[in-house]
């Protein structure tokens, strides 16, 4: 393993501490409008539910220059007596530090992993700095199963606009399902708990320069747990609301890096994966309840027409390495009315197996490979707003649930095309 | 009489009979040097074969789109036994070169000797033309890709545009390193360039007025309806 050397002050800051029970990690980058209400809700999740343990909340900063870090170390509980039935015993610790490496969620990550570790800490949880939704209870939901029930590797589960988390929805929870077998709904959903000893285990692979260290990292500590036979389960968090995403971000980038990291990890587990036939649930700790959530505007019109645009010219590229029906039924469906534009649940899997393969022959320069998936993301995306426009959450629920047994029946197909 | 009848028909036939044995050792060597190339090239060939076919070279260059560039030059044959080819012949031509130097002909040795100092040219500008065609694609690929994911409708000529100035600015490159109208040969490309710029400039600047008006517009005023999904 290659360590980051952790700063001067931080080293002393640990040597202060010496070491903790619990550390939840925030990290940030330009956060300074929403991160105040996550370092409260942290603090009073600490002091409400923890007060006999030793709490460190680490704040990873990607370089903000809004005065995020100063607004964590400003941010404070002003009338606890209001929010807390108990008066904390052991003081809560706050460390606020730039991490080194590629700028990115998991670089970040990485940095809070070594403070951990330094700490010795028992259990850990990270979570978004844009939160709107977080609660005190989130640090409970996220901590408790490790230190009280045994459990490593704690996923959120969240209510969310049906339209919400497109790409776990469409790829990366059918595709880590149907491979790993481990029903985790929200694989990359950001926020998580897991236990000193996986932070530890997280340490000790030499991923820091991969997509991992950038939006790969939420899918790689998922199926590392999983796929390393970590104790794994869920916890209903409740909804999930925060700012809306960098509109700079690019959808491909992020479609690449996450599907990237995903498609790296078929590679490392393939001894795992291909001995996996069907799902088996996982554990679920937290009380659910429904929570109403905003609407959302989709321009379909635009959606339909990037596909169609992505038919036209990225045809030649997707023939090298998709089966023929799949490339006749685009052809079709490039062709076909706005209103009648449907792409089927059998066909998705088989594009995006396709592209599984592809990459793991390295039929084509990864990169170009991964970009050219976003037009026929984007279809899929269309087409499951055009079907579900009328559905209620419980109904796109079981669309979803559909959506899944299809790449779990499908797999036979990934099999064959992976060793041949 | 009799003197005069052997210094004109006798002696230069004894010269001639003379010059041609002492040449005959060196063409026997020469004859060697060649008929040696032409079976170390055929050996070096063999050779290369079995190392190309044990590295899995023409599925490399089936992915990298080097097989489709031959196809394009006329050339049916795999890289692997293309590369074989040009291997054996250029060990051939490298003996052929040694054997003519060893006739020691004035005139043949100057040719051989241009020729091989030529030769590095020849080489560099294929390299120059191999790597501009590769190059090239894939700059192409890359910008085809960006602009379609940026909903752009002209992606495949932006495409085509970026693979075709990489594969103009590769032959130039090659012209050059050939001395092939060296000065022209800039010139021409910097006007054809220029050109095709200057000429897209006032097509879009005359032809696209009106949209580049609405576009700007569009830009300034008012806001443009954004999808809410949130992706991750």
């Amino acid at each position: 393993m290659n360590g980051t050397v952790l700063r001067k002050e931080i080293q002393e800051r640990i040597d202060e501490i010496k070491e903790a029970d619990i550390l939840v990690g925030i990290p940030s980058y330009n956060n300074a409008r929403t991160i105040a209400h996550v370092v409260k809700a942290v603090h009073a999740g600490f002091a409400k539910y923890f007060p006999d343990k030793k709490c460190v909340l680490v704040n990873s900063d990607g370089g903000s220059t809004d005065g995020t870090m100063s607004v964590v170390q400003d941010a404070t509980i002003e009338d606890s007596l209001s929010i807390l039935l108990h008066h904390r015993i052991v003081p809560a610790f706050k460390i606020t530090t730039p991490y080194h490496g590629i700028p990115g969620k998991g670089s970040a990550f990485r940095t809070i992993f070594e403070i951990a570790d330094a700490l010795n800490v028992k259990a850990c949880a990270v979570v978004d700095s844009d939160l709107r939704s977080i609660t005190p209870e989130w640090v409970e939901l996220l901590v408790k199963p490790v230190l009280d029930g045994g459990f490593d590797y704690i996923a959120p589960l969240y209510h969310r606009h049906k339209y919400d988390g497109t790409i776990t929805n469409s790829i990366v929870y059918p595709l880590t399902r149907a491979l790993y077998g481990r029903r985790v709904r929200q694989p990359i959903g950001g926020d998580f708990g897991f236990s000193g000893n996986l932070a530890k285990f997280y340490l000790t692979k030499d991923v820091w320069n991969t997509d991992v260290a950038r939006y790969g990292i939420d899918i790689w500590m998922t199926t590392t747990a999983i796929a390393n036979d970590f104790r794994v389960c869920q916890s209903f968090l409740g909804a999930k609301i925060h700012d809306p995403k960098d509109p700079g971000a690019d959808l491909s980038a992020m479609l690449h890096q996450v599907v990237g990291a995903t498609f790296d990890l078929m590679d490392t587990y393939s001894g795992k994966w291909k001995a996996v036939k069907g799902s088996e649930p996982t554990l679920t700790c937290g009380f659910q309840y429904a929570v109403g959530l905003e609407p959302v505007s989709v321009n379909l019109d635009r959606m339909i027409d990037k596909f169609r645009l992505g038919v036209n010219e990225l045809k030649d590229i997707w023939r090298e390495f998709l089966p023929e029906d799949v490339m006749k039924f685009l052809y079709k469906a490039g062709k076909q009315p706005k209103k009648k534009f449907h792409m089927p649940d059998d066909i998705w899997a088989e594009i995006i197996y396709g592209f599984a393969i592809a990459a793991h022959k390295k039929m084509i320069n990864k990169e170009h490979l991964l970009k050219s998936l976003t037009p026929l993301y984007i279809g899929r995306v269309a087409s499951f707003v055009i079907e579900t426009w009328e559905s209620s959450a419980e109904e796109v629920e079981d669309r979803i649930e559909k959506l899944c047994i299809t790449f779990e029946n499908k797999k036979d197909f990934l099999m064959d095309g992976w060793d041949r | 009489m009799g003197n005069l009848l052997q210094r004109l028909t006798i002696e230069p036939f004894e010269r001639f009979f003379d010059k041609v044995i002492q040449f005959l050792p060196t063409l026997i060597t020469s004859g060697f040097i060649l008929i040696a190339g032409i079976v170390i090239g055929v050996f070096l060939k063999a050779v290369f074969l079995k190392l190309a076919r044990a590295v899995k070279l023409d599925a490399v260059s089936e992915r990298s789109g080097i097989i489709d560039l031959m196809r394009k030059g006329g050339i049916k044959d795999s890289v692997s036994v293309f590369l074989s080819k040009v291997i054996a012949w250029i060990t051939i031509a490298v003996f052929a070169v040694i054997s003519m130097r060893e006739l020691q002909i004035p005139a043949v040795e100057r040719l051989f000797e241009n020729l091989l100092l030529y030769l590095p040219n020849v080489f560099a500008a294929a390299l120059i033309l191999l790597f501009g065609y590769l190059l090239g694609n894939f700059f192409g690929r890359t910008a085809l890709i960006a602009s379609v994911n940026a909903g752009i409708k002209l992606s495949g000529l932006i495409s085509r545009f970026v693979k075709f100035t990489v594969f103009i600015l590769a032959g130039t490159m090659a012209l050059e390193q050939l001395g092939i109208g060296r000065g022209t040969i800039i010139i021409a490309f910097a006007i054809v360039f220029g050109g095709i710029v200057l000429a897209l400039a006032i097509a879009f600047g005359l032809g696209g007025r009106d949209i580049a008006k609405a576009y700007l517009e569009k830009k300034l005023t008012e806001k443009e309806e954004k999808d809410e999904i949130e992706h991750l």
